[in-house]
């Protein structure tokens, strides 16, 4: 805490924002221009929403002597990353008449729209209330969407750990009311800002996330959260949580004090006791995290600096009660299972590809079309994967053919079947052209590079690896770039910095192999790593494994 | 201007003083001035220090322009006049003719310029400049965390001086947090202004004298669409420069005789099969027929009066209508190329358009003028066609040459400096207040401004929208009221702005303002007017005085129109 003397901008305007309001009224009111006031575009992050400007329109905008062509991102709140078909189908149409039209499923199992007008905000979350949505703490230095096991086949425990999932989100939810305030002009109950025992009035360093995985899968790639929660399941019975702290993949280019960090192991608890021990591991961050320098922020810096026997002491002091040794747990896998299967009640799901969580119709596949006609039958629930992908869910054994018949008119089954392993598998981030952060290209230019280094595992007969493939358009991490087999960090634009030696499940990260690549460089690059690789492997050795023992080596 | 013994005294005192001690002593007497009761002709000796600079701005995030937005609104306080320009807008012609030129400029990823002054930077490092004349200071923003820490400003820094300029300042590098030294290097800019001799160059070139009307050549330099992609509108924003100065004030119009289209006038060439050589002799030019039809004679959309005579010149059954010279002789051929020279010398004059002047002299120089003109779209037919002279201007390249005049205004001027403003100026009716408030702005005049526009959509049609933004930042526009028609299910217009601010509106004439109206005279203007008469009403005047109220302004001086 010697940091008080010295808070950053951002932690200065949380402590004077009055629970979140700030002058977002009074901003929304400024007619002269789509952007709202500086302070306010901290604040409006912890309302779910980011501003935005489509980059590629500066430069025209600007001949033309109009500001930049602000818009809004709005990103819901989904614990356990779940919604009825009734609320796609709001969804679908309030992304149509606010947004860009595209719906978005992001990496941390929600969804997100882009493109609304600073004159829609308000339309757009109102529309979102009567469906009972809401997109609170959504963004902002506070505890994010909550992700969770996506694939209720794993186990006939998802329910419970899903409702885990969804009282762990309400249960750390901010207190103040602003956002009924700001977007629904709802009344100021008290004239005093609320109280707030977790936030109090300055709320978390930085942002914090939370992510509950059902071994054997790590779909949810727990590693990579501020909090991960590994489910330990006996005998078919929930026991508890082990608890692994410290998790995060964001770093800063040039910045050597910035760094990818998979979570740490705390320990394992009943799981009468994890929520508890959850808002403690959040309070010891609260109190104990940077507040100068928002680069130092994250909680795997505080595990750091303190030491991680230390953060798990305090937050034993704090609970009354002491982490167990980690139970044993195992993962095999963490990608999502294709297709249709059934879970232990005689229920059917299937789960679609959506490349880069783009749901859109274009290039003659009909997919949000197709979505659309689905919800209307009313026959199915939507998950959320956060590899981005869909699960059409609870779908009973009388009304499958219906969807059946429905997925093959609008090519859904088509498209995730010839998807190839390596599309399937792939992640990419936003960036280009709303992501302020963004140095290259990541969503819009993945699956064009793919398509390149398809016919390069065709030649190496490399075809059928699940290698898992991420890029983003920053060191920011958003994709999930630094624990993928190969992943591409943009340094700017067309050019990427090459990372190897992830492992296949998420456990550990990728090192630098080469910087700055651009695509005729990749893609030689690849070819000679494929043929190493299909030269020298072991039998059964992943390509990630490989490129750690042969290029990366164990000093990193 | 002293008398010799006062001259005398004052020296006697300066060797003694130190170079602070001197600067102290110019504040003194410039607070003495000022305590004398102001508004006397006798202007003070200028001080020998700068009151004028430029301060450009180079910015990604928008930290160097609101930095540079700050610091402007703080030197305006001390008294300097500055001229803000983001380097997205500024324009390279101006910089060797700059003579205090300051830059605040961040630094992007990898030591690279922020995009929208890119440009800027690569024009100053890929030409070889002659800035002798310029004297500049820079202020580097970046984040100490990268390696290349400011080397936008170090570059820029380091190439204008190798230009020829004359740095004034030392390179000012500022990490993340900037605020502090910002605000010093700005003292640092005041001194630096205070200490140099030379007298800004600013001769009162006396005004030509206009004997008829004066015409001027000039060049077109810049020519854009304001409208962005998906617009209903094309607004065109159309700068020219002149090597001669022109002599005009902000409320004036830029006359212009168009040019009609080579390709209408090949048509109506090979339809009538008329030598376009052939000189022919008509009421005011004799010409070959190609200059007549393209430079001299109205063909576009015929008089009913000339329709009339062409039915009679032809002996042919025309309705009377109005239309163009190439359908009339589509649908009603003439008999022969000697019947179609008679018909030449029935067709009216070219009559030339007016358009309200954007530009302001103070502001943007006397060798510069800027309109801006809607492409005027009209349906005939089924078929698309453009105002003659909006398209003649909306389609002239850069480099072009044109000729010009001013038209004087009668009663459309800027009033004195303090008095308050009202503009009502919605589509390209905010050309002229774009004029008073650039004016109002160099000038540092003193009365409040405020501005109602409208248009269809926020998102396309904002006509000068970071200009305006900036004028508000700056406190030059002190209220703004804004009406987009066609974002909302209601359409809103400029009246229903007036209308909400009835109230404050009356205050500002009781209390002196002056009201202007640029735009559409119908349904625009009249709305307005009806709504002010509204307004009155409330108040519990009858329609009659209500009437008469605004009646008395004009004649006041305080109400013009400017509105076609």
């Amino acid at each position: 805490m010697s940091e008080k003397n010295n808070l950053s901008g951002t932690e200065k305007i949380k402590v004077a924002s009055q629970g979140l309001r700030g002058t977002l009224k009074e901003s929304l009111k400024d007619a002269h221009t789509g952007a709202i006031r500086e302070d306010d575009q901290a604040l409006v992050k912890f309302h779910g929403m980011y501003m935005q400007d489509d980059r590629d329109r500066r430069e025209e905008r600007s001949r033309k002597k109009l500001e930049p062509l602000f818009s809004f991102m709005i990103r819901l709140r989904l614990p356990g990353g779940f919604i009825t078909s009734d609320q796609w189908i709001g969804l679908h149409h309030v992304a149509g008449k606010y947004s860009t039209g595209t719906i978005k499923i992001t990496t941390r199992q929600t969804i997100q729209l882009h493109g609304i007008l600073k004159s829609h905000t308000k339309p757009t979350i109102s529309a979102f209330n009567t469906m009972h949505l809401d997109s609170i703490a959504a963004c902002g230095d506070v505890n994010r969407n909550v992700t969770c096991a996506s694939h209720p086949k794993e186990s006939p425990l998802h329910e419970e750990i899903y409702q885990f999932a969804r009282e762990i989100s309400a249960y750390h939810l901010p207190k103040t009311r602003g956002y009924y305030e700001v977007w629904m002009d709802a009344e100021k109950l008290v004239e005093t800002t609320e109280e707030d025992p977790l936030y109090q009035d300055r709320y978390l360093p930085r942002k914090f996330k939370i992510g509950i995985a059902i071994p054997p899968n790590n779909d949810v790639d727990v590693f990579i959260n501020d909090l991960g929660l590994i489910a330990i399941i006996e005998d078919g019975v929930l026991k508890g949580y082990n608890f692994a702290a410290g998790g995060g993949l964001g770093s800063t280019h040039g910045n050597a004090n910035t760094y990818a960090r998979l979570g740490s192991m705390l320990g394992y608890l009943p799981k009468e006791q994890a929520m508890k021990a959850i808002y403690e591991v959040i309070t010891v961050q609260r109190d104990f995290g940077n507040r100068s320098d928002r680069k130092q922020s994250r909680l795997k810096y505080t595990i750091d600096k303190m030491g991680v026997d230390a953060y798990r002491a305090e937050v034993e002091k704090r609970c009354g009660f002491s982490f167990e040794p980690a139970r044993p747990y195992a993962f095999t896998s963490r990608k999502d299972a294709y297709g249709w299967s059934q879970n232990h009640e005689g229920k059917w799901y299937y789960t679609l590809f959506v490349e880069n969580g783009r749901v859109v119709d274009e290039n003659n596949y009909p997919l949000k079309t197709g979505l659309l006609k689905i919800a209307e039958t009313g026959k199915a629930n939507f998950r959320f994967t956060c590899n981005q992908n869909l699960i059409l869910s609870d779908i009973a054994d009388a009304d499958k053919a219906v969807i059946q018949q429905l997925l093959e008119e609008h090519q859904i089954i088509k498209s995730t079947d010839s998807a190839s392993p390596m599309r399937r598998n792939s992640m990419a981030c936003v960036a280009l052209n709303t992501c302020a952060l963004a140095m290259a290209e990541a969503q819009r230019y993945l699956p064009t590079l793919i398509s390149k280094i398809e016919p390069l595992l065709q030649k190496h007969q490399l075809a059928d690896e699940d290698i898992i493939v991420r890029m983003t358009g920053c060191p920011n991490g958003c994709g999930r770039s630094p624990n993928a087999e190969i992943g591409f960090v943009g340094t700017s634009l067309g050019k990427y910095n090459l990372h190897i030696g992830g492992d296949r499940l998420g456990e550990r990260l990728n090192t630098k192999y080469k910087d700055s690549l651009d695509e005729t460089a990749i893609l030689e690059t690849l070819d000679g790593l494929f043929d190493v690789y299909v030269k020298e492997r072991n039998a059964g050795e992943t390509f990630g494994d490989f490129s750690q023992r042969k290029w990366i080596g164990d000093s990193h | 201007m002293l008398s010799d013994a006062k001259l005398r005294a004052i020296k006697s005192l300066t060797p003694t003083l130190s170079r602070d001690e001197l600067l102290w002593a110019s504040g003194y007497f410039a607070g003495l001035a000022q305590g004398i009761a102001g508004g006397q002709e006798t202007a003070v000796a200028a001080p020998a220090a700068v009151k004028k600079i430029s301060l450009v701005y180079g910015t990604e995030t928008g930290n160097a322009k609101k930095l540079a937005t700050q610091l402007a609104g703080i030197a305006k306080k001390k008294g300097i006049t500055v001229k803000l320009t983001g380097l997205d807008q500024y324009r390279f012609t101006d910089l060797p003719k700059e003579e205090y030129f300051f830059v605040v400029i961040s630094t992007q990823g990898e030591g690279e310029p922020p995009l929208l002054a890119k440009k800027f930077y690569d024009h100053i490092h890929e030409n070889q400049l002659n800035l002798g004349k310029l004297k500049f200071g820079v202020l580097a923003l970046g984040d100490s965390s990268y390696p290349e820490f400011c080397k936008t400003g170090e570059d820029v820094d380091a190439r204008l001086e190798a230009l020829g300029a004359h740095r004034v300042l030392p390179l000012k590098k500022c990490d993340v947090e900037y605020e502090e030294d910002a605000l010093h290097w700005l003292d640092n800019v005041a001194a630096a202004l205070q200490s140099t001799t030379s007298a800004p160059a600013a001769p009162a070139a006396a005004a030509p004298k206009s004997v008829g009307k004066k015409y001027y050549m000039g060049k077109v330099i810049t020519n854009i669409n304001l409208n962005d992609r998906g617009s209903n509108k094309q607004t065109f924003h159309i700068e020219i420069t002149t090597d001669e100065p022109i002599d005009y004030l902000p409320g004036d119009a830029l006359g212009i005789v168009p040019s009609n289209k080579q390709s209408m006038i090949n048509k109506i060439i090979g339809i009538t099969g008329i030598d376009p050589e052939k000189e022919i002799q008509t009421e005011k030019v004799t010409a070959p027929v190609r200059d007549l039809l393209s430079q001299h004679l109205n063909i576009c959309y015929l008089l009913k009066s000339t329709v009339k005579k062409f039915a009679e010149l032809t002996n042919q059954q025309i309705p009377d209508t109005r239309m163009s010279l190439y359908d009339l002789l589509r649908i009603y051929p003439v008999k022969d190329a000697a019947q179609f020279e008679e018909v030449i010398k029935i067709l009216t004059a070219q009559s030339p358009r007016l358009y309200s002047i954007s530009s302001a002299p103070n502001a943007h120089g006397e060798n510069e003028i800027h309109i801006t003109v809607s492409k005027n779209q009209f349906t005939v037919e089924d078929e698309e066609r453009y105002g003659v002279c909006s398209e003649f201007l909306s389609d002239l390249d850069e480099g072009h040459e044109i000729e010009f005049y001013i038209q004087k205004a009668k009663h459309f001027k800027l009033p004195e400096e303090t008095s308050d403003i009202i503009m009502i100026g919605p589509g390209t009716g905010v050309a002229p207040f774009r004029s008073f408030l650039a004016e109002r702005d160099a000038t540092g005049a003193s009365g409040r401004n405020w501005l109602f526009f409208g248009e269809q959509h926020f998102v396309t049609d904002f006509l000068y929208q970071t200009e305006i933004q900036n004028y508000l930042e700056t406190g030059v526009l002190n209220n703004l009221d804004l009406a987009f028609s066609r974002d909302t299910d209601q359409k809103i217009y400029v009246q229903h702005r007036v209308k909400e601010k009835g109230a404050e509106l009356l205050e500002w004439l009781n209390s002196g303002a002056h009201l202007y109206i640029c735009g559409a005279k119908d349904p625009m203007c009249k709305d307005v007017e009806d709504t002010f008469v509204a307004l009155l009403k409330e108040k519990g005047t009858s329609e009659e005085e209500a009437r008469n109220y605004l009646v008395q302004l004009e004649e006041e001086g305080r109400y013009s129109k400017d509105v076609y």
